[in-house]
């Protein structure tokens, strides 16, 4: 499966951290499974048009954080050693992110600890009804 | 060869008028470098000081540790801002006049990026619109397979698509390992294609760095006060804070790193509704060159 990865370089959050997010959510997704090769830096900068050492940053970090690992000649790659523990972890990332935006927006308007783990419990009975 | 570039105090005056002052930067090989300013902040000057077609008044510029001399004309390719094309010329007369020039020329390369461009070379220069004479100059740069590449304004004229395809270039020679310096004044180009840039505001630098640091470090810090004259001790003297705007019981921010700490500080100092506004390489670069009593509304925040 090609890998649709689309940057918004106008925004104020750094293209290599929404590289690195959106991979990462590929991965949790499966659109990107485990031995899958990512394309080349160049290649990915030319579709992207975004710097090449962004890009490269970007693949380094995700190396560093287990969820690719790249061989010298061959190209990155999804890893494979694990593909299911790099999902979660890469899953995790992504959930812990807009869960951390969340409950920051929360207590900028003032709501206080007890009121967000209310609405935190709230929303997971929603959206989790079957396991109940 | 390195082509490591380093700019070291360049000072051009013309008579009493200083057009670039102690001006300082270095590109790392491979790098793309952006160039960014207001118009005559000097950003021409300095090209034209950093290949000799204007004599610095003081400062060095040095490719890969050494001076510019005549043996390393051949690693360097210059896209000025206006265009230097002969009018009675056809384009394949400038390519021929390039081959004839440079021997790592190569004008089958040079030939398919004119293509790409949609440009006859049988047409004389001064057929081409203002936009295609920028594409032509740039095909021919790109054809020199240079070591550094020197672009002043190489998407001007040009349209949305055009633009796009002198990005791509830009970025496939950056993948080869080449040094591109180049200026806009599309900053959205900029933000895609460069990974470093220096802001010049007035001959002088205003800002360097990295993108993507600049956008992880810089963002606006925005809190809610009880009164309009609460005290913010100490805040206003904070070295990460590079401006302070208040606005009744509303305090605006523009840190430089560490803004999830500022926060923590804004609300132990009162301050309730706190939020961080993401900033774009925009409103980076207009904070950077306006003056600090007048940029409170300059900026609304990057847009999502």
């Amino acid at each position: 499966m090609p890998v649709v990865l689309t940057v918004d370089p106008r925004s104020g959050v750094p293209i290599y951290l929404q590289v690195i997010e959106q991979v990462k959510r590929s991965v949790a997704l499966g659109i990107l499974a485990g031995g899958e090769q990512l394309p080349t830096v160049k290649q990915l900068a030319l579709d992207l048009t975004i710097n090449p050492n962004t890009v490269a940053k970007a693949y380094r970090e995700l190396e560093r954080d287990g969820v690719i690992e790249t061989s010298p000649g061959r190209g990155s790659f999804v890893k494979s050693n694990g593909a299911a523990d790099s999902t979660k972890s890469a899953a995790r990332d992504v959930a812990r992110d807009a869960f951390d935006a969340a409950v920051r927006e929360a207590k900028s308007i003032g709501l206080g600890a007890a009121e967000v783990r209310d609405l935190a419990a709230a929303a997971i009975d929603r959206w989790f009804t079957e396991e109940q | 060869m390195s082509s490591t570039l380093t700019v070291s105090h360049l000072r051009k005056t013309y008579g009493p008028y200083v057009a670039v002052d102690d001006l300082s930067f270095e590109v790392p090989e491979g790098c793309v470098f952006g160039l960014l300013g207001p118009n005559g902040a000097g950003k021409s000057t300095t090209f034209k000081c950093m290949l000799g077609l204007a004599r610095a008044t003081a400062g060095s510029v040095l490719f890969g540790g050494k001076p510019l001399e005549p043996a390393l004309f051949e690693s360097i390719a210059y896209v000025p801002e206006r265009s230097v094309l002969y009018d009675w010329m056809t384009v394949a007369e400038h390519v021929e006049m390039q081959r004839r020039a440079f021997t790592s020329f190569d004008p089958k390369a040079a030939y398919e990026l004119l293509a790409q461009f949609g440009i006859d070379p049988r047409k004389k220069a001064r057929a081409l619109s203002k936009g295609m004479k920028t594409a032509t100059m740039v095909a021919l740069a790109i054809a020199r397979r240079a070591q550094t590449l020197i672009l002043d304004e190489p998407t001007s004229g040009l349209d949305p698509i055009n633009q796009r395809h002198v990005l791509n270039l830009i970025i496939n020679e950056s993948a080869r390992g080449a040094t591109v310096i180049f200026s806009s004044h599309q900053i959205g180009q900029v933000e895609r294609a460069a990974e470093s840039i220096a802001v010049i505001d007035r001959g002088r630098l205003a800002l360097e760095g990295a993108v993507d640091d600049l956008k992880a470090g810089r963002k606006i810090v925005e809190a809610i006060f009880p009164s309009e004259t609460y005290a913010l001790d100490g805040v206003s003297g904070d070295s990460r804070v590079a401006r302070l705007d208040r606005t009744g019981r509303i305090v605006r921010a523009l840190v430089t790193s560490d803004a999830g700490e500022f926060v923590t500080r804004l609300e132990a100092l009162g301050g309730s509704g706190v939020r961080i506004v993401d900033l774009n390489l925009e409103d980076i670069f207009l904070y950077a060159v306006a003056p600090s009593d007048a940029t409170a509304d300059v900026v609304g925040g990057a847009s999502k």
